[in-house]
């Protein structure tokens, strides 16, 4: 089983500067970040290149992310062959379309993972997902923005 | 089923990004006060005061072990398997908007 999740922000700045933003090194590091973690992002920006991010909380725990570049269309789109790597082994492939789209002045960024194991996916959720935050989550999500 | 009290104390236990931020530390286990402090750039009575809270509605629970206080998620939590997906979208929704911020930081210093 798999399928498709959409995540959509407007970022007040042109397509032009996201863009440029998401394909180097402040904005990919900046997108992997957490509060106390580690980042390291390397990006080869051709089609067939890979933009590797090795992020986690320790080197004993590193998730490591490899998308593969089909696509690169600036500022518009890119497309790219994802696979997440997992501390515990575990590992996810799925497509990841991202567009930019220019909205006033600003740019609608919109990110679909398209093809998600979702069997996986919800075996790693039941490994260690907190799941008082998930369920209280349920009470507070507001859904998704639907860029459509 | 949980009366309303205990909701809003729960709601504003979740209201503070370090006692969220110390809700997914734990869920990939347990932790000391000590283990808490150093990444979340608190004192070890910081961080007693957010676990006290999150301890209040049963997020999270503690225990000694040794000479130190061990964290752990609290038995609120509830193994919803039909909920996996809630927790990746916050995950890509989180960087999504770290990376707008970032961007838009950036594009103002322009």
């Amino acid at each position: 089983m798999s399928e498709d999740i959409t995540f959509a922000r407007v970022i007040d700045a042109p397509p032009e500067a996201v863009f440029a933003a998401f394909t180097g090194q402040g904005g990919q590091e900046a997108f992997y970040s957490e509060p106390g973690w580690s980042v390291e992002s390397e990006c080869d920006l051709r089609v067939g290149g890979v933009w590797a991010v090795t992020f986690g909380r320790s080197r004993d725990e590193v998730f490591r992310h490899e998308h593969v570049f089909r696509v690169i269309d600036p500022p518009h789109r890119l497309l790219l062959d994802t696979t997440e790597s997992r501390p515990d082994g575990g590992v996810l492939r799925y497509e990841t379309e991202l567009t930019f789209q220019a909205r006033d002045g600003r740019t609608l960024m919109t990110m679909i993972h398209r093809g998600l194991p979702t069997a996986e996916l919800r075996e790693e959720h039941q490994a260690g997902v907190p799941g008082a935050f998930t369920r209280l989550e349920r009470v507070i999500e507001r859904p998704p923005v639907d860029p459509s | 089923m949980h009366c309303h009290a205990t909701l809003d104390r729960t709601f504003f236990a979740l209201s503070d990004p370090t006692r969220r931020g110390i809700l997914e530390r734990l869920g990939h286990g347990p932790a000391t006060i000590g283990e808490l402090a150093e990444p979340f750039g608190l004192t070890i009575n910081g961080v007693k005061k957010h676990v006290g809270i999150l301890e209040d509605v049963d997020l999270v629970v503690t225990a000694k072990v040794g000479r130190a206080r061990e964290c752990r998620l609290g038995p609120a939590q509830l193994d919803d398997a039909t909920k996996w997906i809630g927790d990746y979208r916050r995950t890509w929704r989180r960087r999504l908007d770290r990376f707008g911020a970032y961007v838009e930081r950036a594009d103002a210093g322009r």
